[in-house]
């Protein structure tokens, strides 16, 4: 073992110790803040990329914190999907990031500046935290973390509608996180362990079935709330649509799906399935709400007059994809549904950055005010695009793949209904991503809209978008690359 | 009787559906957090009493107690962590709503949100005490 | 009435689960009686040097769990602080013209003499806690009430000058800082990441080592928790203050 089996900690740890640090330098030099803060950033993404190729031969990387084994200490475990999963987190972190450093000096100011860089690593650490973790209360630790500095960061501008929101995000945030605790105080006194690894062990042989059942249901309803799964989805269109946009895209881009990959963990990893009918009659109605979220959300998303609602509904939507993809349960679909995580991630960050342009450059939020767009900003018109593209899944694209594997996924699982719904879903997005295409590119501006001094955004505001961009073509193109490691990962699963 | 031998289990539960009820019905925000609070300590109430042993001792290994007949540390090492998190929650609640209360007037959820679909620039309530 | 009727049936849920759950106080119920926890009571005194168990766990153990929890709570100072911004010097005067509070001597006199105590207090609660060193949260707590105590009775410019910003800045992010230092030392010893046992390299030594490792960790979990209280509270009260100008 090289020294490399340490790196899922520091990849956590750095990131949190850094934001506790950066106050100081706040202090000594502003200006440094926005920099500085990318470096414990950019530090993990190394180490992540580092990672590539290591993880072991038996699925996952293990490292038992304080050198205590397993069961009584507490062990960070990075298999494939996590990894994965960790790889998007930095990546998607970093660049919203770069893009914050212009974009959030005008909104924020002062003191509050730091504490939204102090925050944003909070936050990036805590996702990390939360995908690497191996212990179910270690688990609510991070999601503790990852909840509070999201409240604050949706909050942060002061705005009177940012505060609401806000607020209504904790309502139904905070009653979520307890849920969660209730739901491990329930597995704990039926197995007597909160390891996950050592959990799947004991559950497979436990006498207390109905505990365990409830407890499940309420890990689903406790993260369904954080990932807003359809019915609990309420605070996201909200809290997405008036927080910062750099904020938006990590919300949209990785918190949802986060949490997600929560539920994905506790279901294969913890519960691992088959002890009982009654859990796959609960995933079962998980299924129901996601196709009805699919198809609200992409209802909804038509329906919206301002830009980044539309976006936030379209993530609604999209969640239920990825659930989707998690409820087939065969390989093909949990593949499809980690594409999606990459390629949602990417394209609705990227959506999300060109929202923050749009509304940095000319302070536009109404989708009318997007008419004739491209003349003044093509660059962020093209991104804006590329990236609908990818939303809308058109053959070149990452979204193309991710829903093709979520379709065959679904097919092989013999749920028809559910393919009509993706195929049904597909088309909605079509309707609204491509209405905004054609209000950007082919309509008439109205007069005097896209006139005056100002150019297109700033060049370290249009790198991120179209890395982002280029990101879902890239990995539509090369999905070769990733997809059989991925299909071993989840047969290895199942 | 096994539910009546877990009655700590019963009146944790029951004040979780409390706090539920509060958070889900009151329409004071004050009244909402309280009811957060509650449901907090009901589950640390719960994982608390799954330690519990029968003429159990503290887990302080000191003098000779025998280990046998401690009670279970773990949850309460697992609470001390549960209840630093709690309060967390709550302070950066308080915050909001002292935010809300100074750019609303109002800790009424119902006029919180009642001007939420005209986007909510207008209609200033200044004034109004909850 | 929707939700009542909601709220009895998730009671009516919960209830079913209680019913089927292990009985309790049973030794014999998977909490009690697996293995995790013999090893915790058993042995947790040799292994973490810690007399009182649930120490050991919260420092040795797991404590990655609390070092998130130290994170969670500075994580709580940034997003107040973030919402409502710090104290300021002029709106403390302002508040103390407005709405000093008009206590009497025998509640000042008694205050300004219990302070030092609950102080004191709160020291032991640290270095000694329940027969060994522990409860970093605790003691930072009890300053933390001792302040709001001092707070409400003095006002907020008596106590924001004895406890000033330019002492309280440096100290608030103390827990995690700590911890990551200790957690990186065990690194340096060639364990992994917070491990607090290095036999080779300290000998004899270790069972004290492990004991003022302990001692450094509780001390700065106790004034950074302290620390972030006093500054939430002060940043609270700032805002109070605001409030109360509205006609």
């Amino acid at each position: 073992m090289g020294a490399y089996r340490h790196f899922p900690v520091f990849m956590v740890t750095v990131p949190l110790v850094c934001a506790v640090l950066l106050p100081f330098l706040g202090y000594l030099r502003q200006k440094w803040v926005p920099w500085a803060a990318m470096l414990p950033l950019a530090f993990s993404s190394v180490l992540g990329l580092l990672l590539i190729g290591k993880i072991p031969a038996e699925g996952y990387l293990g490292y038992e914190l304080g050198g205590w084994p397993p069961p009584w200490g507490i062990e960070l475990r990075v298999d494939r999907v996590g990894h994965f999963l960790m790889l998007i987190v930095c990546g998607i972190t970093l660049l919203a990031l770069a893009f914050s450093r212009r974009y959030i000096s005008r909104e924020v100011s002062g003191g509050r500046l730091t504490a939204y860089y102090v925050l944003f690593l909070l936050m990036s650490g805590a996702m990390l935290g939360f995908v690497a973790t191996g212990d179910v209360f270690n688990l609510f630790v991070f999601m503790e973390i990852l909840a509070l500095s999201s409240y604050a960061l949706v909050a942060i501008t002061g705005n009177r509608n940012a505060v609401r929101a806000a607020f209504k995000y904790v309502l139904m945030g905070a009653p979520s996180s307890i849920m969660v605790l209730l739901a491990i105080g329930f597995i704990y006194s039926a197995t007597g362990t909160l390891n996950m690894a050592d959990l799947t062990l004991r559950i497979a042989d436990s006498r207390y079935s109905e505990v365990l059942i409830v407890a499940y249901i309420l890990f689903v309803i406790g993260f369904g709330v954080k990932a807003a799964l359809f019915p609990l989805h309420m605070w996201l269109p909200d809290a997405h649509s008036i927080a910062p946009s750099p904020i938006s895209a990590l919300l949209s881009g990785l918190l949802v799906e986060v949490s997600t990959f929560a539920i994905f963990r506790i279901t294969f990893s913890v519960f691992s399935m088959g002890s009982s009918g009654l859990f796959a009659s609960t995933l079962d109605a998980v299924g129901i709400f996601a196709a009805a979220a699919v198809l609200y959300g992409g209802i909804m998303a038509i329906l919206q007059k301002d830009l980044k609602m539309m976006i936030a509904y379209s993530t609604v939507s999209h969640i239920g994809y990825i659930f989707l993809g998690i409820t087939a349960m065969t390989a093909e679909g949990l593949t499809g549904a980690m594409y999606h995580m990459l390629d949602h991630g990417l394209a609705k960050a990227c959506l999300f950055l060109c929202a923050g342009n749009f509304i940095f450059v000319k302070g536009y939020r109404r989708i009318e005010d997007l008419k004739g767009a491209w003349r003044q900003m093509p660059w962020t018109c093209f991104a804006f695009a590329l990236a609908s593209i990818s939303v809308v899944a058109i053959p070149p694209t990452a979204g193309f793949i991710s829903k093709w594997y979520l379709i065959l996924g679904n097919i092989k699982g013999g749920n028809y209904a559910y393919v009509v719904v993706l195929l049904v879903g597909a088309i909605l997005a079509a309707v609204y991503c491509f209405r905004i295409i054609y209000y950007m590119f082919f309509q008439p501006g109205k007069e005097g809209a896209w006139e005056g001094e100002s150019r297109d955004a700033a060049p370290s505001m249009l790198a991120p978008v179209w890395v982002l961009s280029l990101g879902t073509l890239f990995f539509g193109i090369l999905s070769y690359l990733l997809i059989p490691s991925l299909l071993d990962a989840m047969n290895f699963l199942l | 009787m096994r539910l009546f031998h877990n009655y700590h289990y019963i009146a944790s539960m029951l004040l979780f559906c409390i706090g539920l009820y509060t958070v889900i019905v009151r329409r004071n925000i004050i009244k909402k957090l309280i009811g957060l609070n509650i449901m907090e300590t009901s589950v640390f109430l719960f994982l608390i009493s799954l330690g519990y042993l029968d003429g159990g001792i503290a887990p302080i290994g000191i003098g000779g107690a025998d280990p046998s007949r401690m009670v279970n540390p773990l949850p309460q090492a697992l609470i001390l962590t549960g209840i630093v998190v709690a309060v967390s929650v709550t302070a950066l609640a308080l915050a909001l709503v002292i935010l809300l209360y100074r750019q609303y007037g109002t800790l009424d959820v119902d006029r919180l949100f009642r001007d939420e679909e005209t986007g909510g620039e207008e209609g200033e309530e200044k004034g109004e005490t909850a | 009435m929707i939700s009542l009727v909601f709220i009895a049936a998730l009671f009516a849920l919960l209830l079913y689960v209680v019913a089927n759950m292990p009985p309790m106080g049973d030794p014999d119920n998977p909490t009690n009686s697996s293995e995790v926890i013999e090893r915790y009571l058993e042995k947790g005194g040799e292994e973490t040097h810690a007399d009182n168990v649930v120490t050991g766990i919260i420092i040795n153990y797991r404590g990655y769990d609390t070092m998130g929890e130290v994170t969670v709570i500075f994580c709580a100072l940034a997003a107040v602080l973030a919402v409502l911004g710090r104290e300021r010097r002029g709106r403390i005067y302002a508040y103390v013209d407005r709405s000093r509070v008009p206590s009497s001597v025998i509640v000042r006199t008694m205050v300004a003499l219990l302070v030092p105590f609950i102080i004191l207090f709160s020291v032991y609660t640290i270095l000694h806690g329940e027969i060994s060193p522990g409860g970093g949260f605790q003691g930072g707590a009890i300053v933390g009430g001792s302040m709001i105590v001092f707070t409400t009775i003095f006002g907020l410019l008596e106590s924001s000058q004895r406890i000033p910003q330019r002492l309280r800045f440096p100290l608030e992010g103390s827990a995690v800082i700590t911890f990551f230092a200790v957690g990186a030392l065990g690194l340096a010893g060639g364990g992994n990441f917070l491990t607090f046992a290095w036999p080779e390299i300290a000998g004899n030594l270790q069972p004290s080592l492990v004991v003022w490792l302990t001692v450094l960790v509780e001390t700065g979990i106790g004034l950074g928790g302290a620390m972030v209280l006093i500054s939430i509270l002060f940043s609270m009260i700032r805002e109070e203050e605001e409030i109360a100008v509205v006609p």
